[in-house]
């Protein structure tokens, strides 16, 4: 019952997606109700960002909506015929994973949608002007093997 | 209600329906409003509730987010979308709202059974409870455990799931699948096409007709008056010859512009319709107002002309319900009214005239009296001068003939004889009535006279 729920809810979302979807997202993968593949850019003129395209990868389970998908960027490599770096930004370690509240089970909302969480995204991305990793990135990356769910972000930094 | 009572209550838990819909599931047939949807199922609001913030979710949502949102069976938790602390869940949404949800029109969830039924969502459960014929129903034998379509229950209440071997395909058939089977769908029922001869199996015909090369159809230009029916395998040839084929485009757009001419001469004409009530409104208030306004001058020169007003006032009012019949335009009645001042102007100004004239001829006569009056005055002046004159000339005649001896007589005592030679000489005329009241003024002197004269 309650991942008939969470498809049901993922059909209708992706039935709105594919009538309409705001500018510079772009559906890549959604076949499975588990794991939906996104592109998306920065429309203005953030020089960090401009001209690329991410991609994002999100991962639902059967408790979706109530419960946050997982999301991170996946890197595909240049020699591909589409180059999908992971963008960088002080909050999104050089593996992907990204340190937003909003993806939290605490800070996450059941309002929340795949379209959503991808224009909160384009906005932290516009928004920034650093060009680092967060503090850590290296070792982070190195010794992490927990799911993205189990990772103990805080969420000290409303900068950016 | 607060958090924990809300928790504890739940409307679907205890519903008495036989087959509780999932609403969620339902395939909506019409578009709704994005403002209807739950936020957090995305379905149009099923059994809504209010937070304190004004947001609106399902019940069976919001009791789900409140359950993973709470912390520890504290008394508030985040609305979903605005993240407001509340403690406050209100079942009491407005009637609007719950209306507008339920009369989404959605299928009948048994569309694979075959129910092609559309609903408003408000109805569906009625509809799957009471009326869909195709609600599996467990089989009344109870030791049979398949469904049945709720149609195909029998009256006698038997089960129907027991196989008969067709004996023409040698198939096992479900019973209430063979009356189906038996007319239509068994393989060996075979038929032949009436027009090309071939038998082919009885399920298939239809499929067979729409194809079959011999059957005879009508030319495509049927409907433009081409007799032709020919089989299917030489159309082709006719109608590339047929003239009426080639010219059926041009027909097809005659057709659709004369379609569309009709349209707009009908729309012209409602709207001819509308403009002629108009215009008929407008004359009748013209008509009207023209009618008051005649009254008015009717009555009006009637308290004017006194006594021949009466008979004018009639005679006006059978004037303006003649003319009324008359007016036409609105310069018929322009002018009409023109004239209608102009006649109330001239009758005023004729007023006047006699007005004047009266005055005029009164001064006249006035001053007639007078002068008549003076001219009297002057008569009666000239005649005592007349009188005086005479009696001054008598002496001088009688001393014309004395020869001046009785002079001195007639100027001491001659008071009395002059008088009465006067009175005897002058008999007629006014002096008669002067001379008397002259008479105390004697004697006179000459230079007397003179005095006389500028008094008169």
């Amino acid at each position: 019952m309650a991942s008939s729920f969470a498809s049901k809810r993922l059909s209708k979302e992706l039935i709105k997606m594919q009538d309409h979807v705001p500018p510079g997202i772009t559906i890549v993968k959604s076949d499975s109700l588990e794991e939906w593949q996104m592109d998306i850019k920065v429309l203005d003129e953030n020089p960090l960002y401009k001209g690329h395209t991410y991609r994002l990868k999100f991962t639902f389970n059967n408790k979706y909506p109530i419960e946050p998908p997982e999301v991170q960027f996946i890197d595909i490599p240049t020699s591909s015929d589409t180059p999908r770096p992971i963008p960088m930004h002080p909050h999104i370690y050089s593996n992907g994973i990204i340190c937003l509240d909003l993806l939290s089970t605490t800070g996450w909302s059941p309002v929340q949608t795949v379209e959503s969480v991808c224009m909160s995204l384009q906005s932290m991305l516009t928004a920034n002007t650093r060009d680092e990793r967060p503090p850590g990135d290296s070792e982070f990356v190195a010794y992490n093997r927990r799911r993205i769910r189990d990772i103990p972000f805080v969420y000290e930094d409303d900068n950016v | 209600m607060n958090i924990q009572d809300f928790l504890a209550f739940d409307p679907e838990v205890n519903s008495d329906h036989d087959v509780p819909v999932d609403l969620r599931s339902l395939d909506f047939v019409s578009s709704y409003d994005s403002h209807l949807m739950c936020p957090i199922c995305h379905c149009p609001l099923i059994q809504p509730a209010r937070l304190q913030c004004d947001h609106v979710f399902c019940q069976k949502c919001l009791r789900s987010a409140i359950t993973t949102f709470r912390s520890a069976d504290s008394e508030e938790f985040p609305c979903p979308s605005c993240r407001t602390p509340t403690s406050q869940v209100s079942t009491n949404v407005p009637r609007l709202l719950i209306n507008m949800c339920d009369e989404i029109q959605v299928r009948c969830p048994f569309l694979a059974e075959g129910c092609q039924e559309i609903v408003p969502r408000g109805h569906v459960q009625s509809h799957v409870d009471k009326y869909c014929g195709y609600r599996p129903m467990p089989c009344p034998d109870e030791s049979c455990d398949k469904m049945t379509r709720k149609k195909d229950l029998q009256r006698e209440e038997r089960c129907m799931h027991s196989y008969y071997l067709c004996s023409r395909c040698e198939q096992d058939i479900m019973e209430q699948d063979y009356e189906e089977h038996d007319t239509e769908l068994c393989p060996s029922l075979k038929t032949t096409c009436i027009d090309c001869g071939t038998t082919i199996p009885q399920r298939e015909l239809k499929k067979h007709i729409e194809t079959c090369v011999e059957v005879v159809s009508p030319c495509m230009a049927s409907k433009y008056g081409c007799t032709a029916k020919i089989r299917r395998a030489e159309i082709a040839a006719h109608e590339q010859s047929c003239p009426l084929v080639s010219i059926g485009p041009y027909f097809e757009s005659q057709n659709t512009r004369l379609n569309s001419l009709e349209l707009t001469m009908r729309h012209l004409q409602q709207r001819n319709e509308i403009f002629e009530d108009g215009l008929s409104n407008i004359r009748s208030t013209l008509l009207e107002s023209a009618r008051t306004s005649e009254g008015h001058h009717g009555s009006g020169r009637a308290a004017a002309d006194g006594e021949r007003g009466g008979q004018n006032q009639v005679d006006d009012l059978d004037d303006s319900t003649n003319s009324s019949n008359v007016f036409s335009s609105n310069a018929t009645t322009y002018l009409l009214s023109l004239h209608e001042s102009l006649r109330e102007e001239v009758s005023q100004m004729s007023h006047a005239l006699t007005d004047l004239d009266a005055r005029a001829s009164m001064t006249i006569m006035n001053e007639c009296l007078r002068i008549k009056e003076d001219m009297a005055h002057t008569n009666a002046a000239v005649n005592s001068v007349r009188m005086q004159v005479q009696w001054l000339m008598n002496p001088r005649l009688h001393n014309g003939a004395r020869a001046g001896g009785m002079r001195t007589n007639a100027s001491t005592a001659g008071t009395e004889s002059p008088r009465s030679q006067l009175t005897s000489t002058s008999a007629p005329g006014p002096s008669q009535a002067a001379g008397p009241s002259l008479g105390p003024l004697r004697p006179r002197r000459p230079s007397d006279s003179g005095r006389e004269g500028t008094k008169l």
